[in-house]
């Protein structure tokens, strides 16, 4: 069983250079599965590596189960590190990168033997036991890099990006094979990825961290339906934001007064409805708008809408077929508006 | 090494002192001498200071500039011809894929590899029958075979990054192959060109026994002139010498740092060939 | 024009030269090495030449001389550039770059005048020992120039060579090895379980390639043993030239077979270098 995992106000810099992360504070419960989410730069990997020991923070703590870990080696933090590339020992064979950890801890041999011949199995690689890495192909040698790493059976498992360099039917086999050793395992995960719908998919919280900053730290759905801030909504596909002002129970906005299922915080707000949320009928919180622009997708059409000066975006099954310049009646249903502090 | 990865310990600047240390120390004499008007056994440093080595090197009627001269020759004909020679091999070694490769491979690397001492006497009897031996072109010509392996394959490396997209681009926009080559290709490989070059000059530059054995000693370069001071018994006009010939070697060291990225092809440069 | 006629073209040049200068020159040397000189009226193809060289004392003494400074240089040169190349690592690039590049630039011939003026018995080395008191006069001071341990040529030859094992070592320090490192920290690896099982392992092959190449070069190098080394014996390459200067044409074909002999053996190590190197751009590939 996975260890809890705590980060506390804990900032990075390079150099003299802005900071790479600025207190960042999580926990992360025994074999729960987090994803640090964020653009490329934006200091998740500078995070996991400082989990893992390979980095020291400029300030803030790092605890594991309870204990600091700050001062502690990354050889006894019991923190395996799965990277983007497999890293594969170019020297070993696939068992022997695999024994790799139980060696440095001197298991004794059978035990190892027995133990090394069970993680190539979970990673359905029992017969390469002794090809080179050399010979495998991208997935088959991350697939070893994943059994390598949970052989130690790790008081923390820690997922760069590790499926970045496969190809995308690769990628969501990877997933399900990561998705499913965790739980076998209950190790305790932080997965680390700049693609939301890996995130969505893998994680049972994600951290979004914007330039070194949490920006919000909840399930996936929470990111759809309540997100932080506009940039937060942004990264996660919302396109539409309206302007308003929140009192008695409504909002005022320039398409009339929306009601809306939870509460907004009063004065200034920002109205957040996603495209796939907005119904053409009539009904509660509804306007006539005009077809502007359509967009076929394969799986859906988006539709560009415009009413008194708002242009918003609605996106359709594609069966649903409106021609540009039609007027149409637009709802906003009250359950799907969020309201964001302007 | 034990807490996690920390802020680095004071040893490697320490080792990085002691190094530089130690490859300073071989030049802390020659400058000495260099400049030394008296300089007595026991004494660490000179008791009096002369500018006798410096007049040797420049005094009109020394020799000096003279070899200085046909070095400088030497070794730019040299560079233009090696690189004449290397560029179209780079090219095809580096931009092309064909059998036989590596058989050519090996076969241009062998004279980095194997000493030229025994081919050169080899082609002596050759050359003088015809005319060559104990002229400069003759040893402008046996100074191409240590350098010619270098440009093909600094050039070959070079050809190698790149990958024809520009020149595919640019024949897509209406230029001839030859216009592609021209005004894409040869700006594009440029900077290899030069480093290429470079270090075909140093490596003719710093040729001994080759100019030694062709040039039978009517071709007087300053390798030889240093060689004869340093058999002989004055240190400051060997140290005067050793210096003029070191230092034009080290500006082209920083010319090419500045045109190449350091530690690229560390390789094949190979143990001193200068 | 067809790809196969366009690549040999491009090659004609290089190949051409290489072709006539060097590979010509080797097999002059090889034919005049077995007695068949026609313009001096030898027409007998003969192995006498390798049979009286072989069996020279002399030319076993050289032998012997030469494999002992090409083999201490290279040894030293190599576990001096790896310590350093540990060490320095984590530094600065650029600096231990110009610092490495720097020896690698300056001729041989430098290199061997500015040594032999540090460890003369009127050097700079017996100028501090007398002046820590440790030596009066200047034969005091141990002879390390002409002297039986070759211990100039050796000290010229380190000064050169440790930079440019020590850059080959560093490019493959700071690629791929300096990953995998912190691969093998987070599986539990201790310091000397790194460098042991995955350092060690993975830096060796281009070490061994580069030391190959350092003994290569050392074998048959001329310049440095006609300065610094002492006259009797010699090492090979300045026995080859020794005998080649002969008024007497006849020691033409020992000299020759002699520097056949060079070549065969440092051919014999590159072809080991490039297995290897070839072996290194495979697995890098």
């Amino acid at each position: 069983m996975g260890a809890r995992l705590e980060l506390e106000n804990v900032s990075h810099r390079y150099g003299g250079d802005a900071p790479a992360l600025e207190d960042l504070s999580l926990a992360v419960e025994p074999g729960e599965l987090v994803a640090l989410l964020g653009p490329s730069g934006c200091g998740k990997t500078t995070a996991l590596k400082i989990i893992a020991g390979l980095l020291r923070p400029s300030s803030g703590d790092v605890r594991v189960g309870g204990r600091s870990v700050v001062g502690t080696a990354p050889e006894r933090r019991e923190a395996a590190m799965v990277f983007q590339k497999p890293l594969l020992f170019p020297h070993m064979s696939v068992a022997r990168n695999v024994g790799f950890g139980l060696r440095m801890r001197k298991a004794p041999r059978k035990e190892s033997e027995s133990k090394v011949h069970e993680a190539l199995r979970r990673v359905r690689m029992e017969g390469f036991a002794d090809r080179a890495p050399e010979e495998l192909s991208g997935g088959q040698q991350q697939r070893v890099a994943l059994a390598r790493a949970l052989v130690t059976d790790p008081r923390l498992l820690l997922l760069d990006e590790p499926f970045s360099a496969l190809d995308a039917s690769l990628r969501e086999e990877m997933r399900g094979l990561v998705l499913r050793l965790q739980r076998e395992g209950g190790h305790t995960t932080v997965f680390v990825t700049h693609d939301q719908e890996e995130a969505v998919v893998l994680a049972d919280r994600i951290a979004l961290v914007f330039d070194g900053r949490l920006q919000m730290y909840e399930e996936p759905e929470a990111f759809y339906d309540r997100p932080a801030t506009r940039e937060v909504a942004r990264f996660f596909g919302a396109t539409n934001f309206i302007e308003g002002r929140a009192g008695n129970g409504s909002v005022r906005t320039p398409l009339g007064n929306l009601r809306l299922a939870s509460a907004a915080p009063p004065g200034d707000v920002t109205l957040t409805i996603r495209p796939e949320a907005v119904r053409l009928e009539a009904g509660e919180n509804s306007f006539d708008a005009l077809i502007t622009s359509a967009a076929y997708l394969g799986t859906q059409v988006h539709y560009g809408l415009e009413t008194s000066g708002k242009s918003l975006r609605v996106a359709l099954p594609p069966h649903v077929r409106l021609a540009v310049g039609n007027e149409v009646t637009a709802r906003l249903p009250a359950e799907s508006l969020w309201a964001l502090r302007a | 090494m034990d807490g996690a990865v920390g802020k680095g310990s004071r040893l490697p600047d320490a080792v990085l002192v002691v190094v530089a240390a130690l490859v300073a120390l071989p030049f802390v004499p020659l400058v000495l001498w260099a400049f030394a008007g008296e300089w007595r056994f026991p004494d660490l440093l000179p008791t009096a200071w002369s500018l006798r080595g410096m007049g040797y090197l420049f005094e009109p009627g020394g020799g000096v500039p003279g070899a200085a001269f046909n070095s400088l020759i030497i070794g730019v004909a040299t560079a233009a011809a090696s690189v004449a020679v290397g560029l179209p091999a780079g090219m095809a070694i580096g931009g092309y894929e064909w059998r036989f490769k590596g058989v050519v491979i090996f076969f241009i690397l062998l004279p980095i590899l194997v000493p030229p001492l025994a081919s050169t006497m080899g082609v002596h009897v050759t050359f003088i029958r015809l005319g060559l031996a104990d002229t400069l072109p003759g040893v402008f010509l046996v100074h191409l075979v240590p350098t010619v392996p270098y440009t093909a394959l600094i050039l070959a490396g070079v050809f190698a990054e790149r990958t024809g997209e520009l020149e595919e681009a640019a024949r897509t926009l209406g230029a001839s192959a030859w216009q592609a080559f021209l005004r894409v290709t040869l700006p594009g490989v440029l900077p290899g060109v030069a480093v290429a070059g470079l270090f075909a000059f140093l490596i003719s530059w710093g040729q001994y026994v080759l100019t030694l054995l062709i040039g039978g000693g009517n071709v007087v370069t300053l390798p030889m002139l240093l060689f004869s001071a340093a058999s002989g018994n004055d240190p400051v006009i060997t140290s005067a010498l050793a210096l003029a010939f070191a230092v034009p070697a080290v500006l082209a060291l920083v010319l090419a740092l500045r045109v190449l990225k350091p530690g690229g092809r560390a390789d094949l440069i190979g143990p001193g060939k200068v | 024009m067809g790809g196969r006629v366009k690549i040999a073209l491009l090659l004609a040049p290089a190949v051409g030269v290489i072709g006539v200068l060097f590979a010509g020159g080797l097999g002059a040397a090889f034919v005049q090495s077995l007695g068949y000189m026609p313009a001096i009226g030898m027409n007998e193809w003969s192995l006498d030449a390798y049979r009286q060289v072989l069996s020279d004392g002399d030319f076993l003494d050289s032998l012997a001389l030469t494999l002992y400074v090409s083999g201490v240089s290279t040894g030293l040169s190599t576990v001096l550039a790896v310590l350093a190349a540990l060490a320095l690592r984590r530094s600065g690039g650029r600096v231990s770059a110009v610092v490495f590049q720097l020896p690698i630039t300056i001729p041989h011939l430098v290199a061997a005048v500015g040594i032999a003026l540090v460890v003369a018995q009127t050097g700079l080395g017996a100028r501090l020992a007398a002046a820590l008191g440790l030596i009066g006069e200047p034969g005091d001071f141990p002879a390390l120039l002409y002297d039986r341990y070759s211990v100039g040529i050796i000290l010229t030859y380190v000064w050169k060579e440790v930079p440019f094992i020590a850059l080959v070592v560093l490019a493959s320090l700071r690629g791929v090895a300096s990953e995998l490192e912190e691969v093998a920290r987070t599986l539990g690896a201790g310091a000397w379980q790194r460098f042991w099982y995955v350092v060690f392992p993975v830096i060796s092959p281009s070490v061994v390639a580069a030391s190959l190449l350092v003994f290569a070069f050392t074998f048959g190098a001329f310049e440095v043993p006609y300065l610094l080394g002492k006259s009797y014996p010699t090492m090979l390459p300045v026995m080859a030239y020794d005998e080649y200067r002969e008024i007497d044409l006849a020691a033409r074909p020992g000299a020759m077979a002699i520097n056949v002999l060079i070549a065969l053996i440092t051919g014999a190590v590159a072809a080991l270098y490039l297995r290897l190197a070839g072996d290194l751009g495979r697995r890098r590939g």
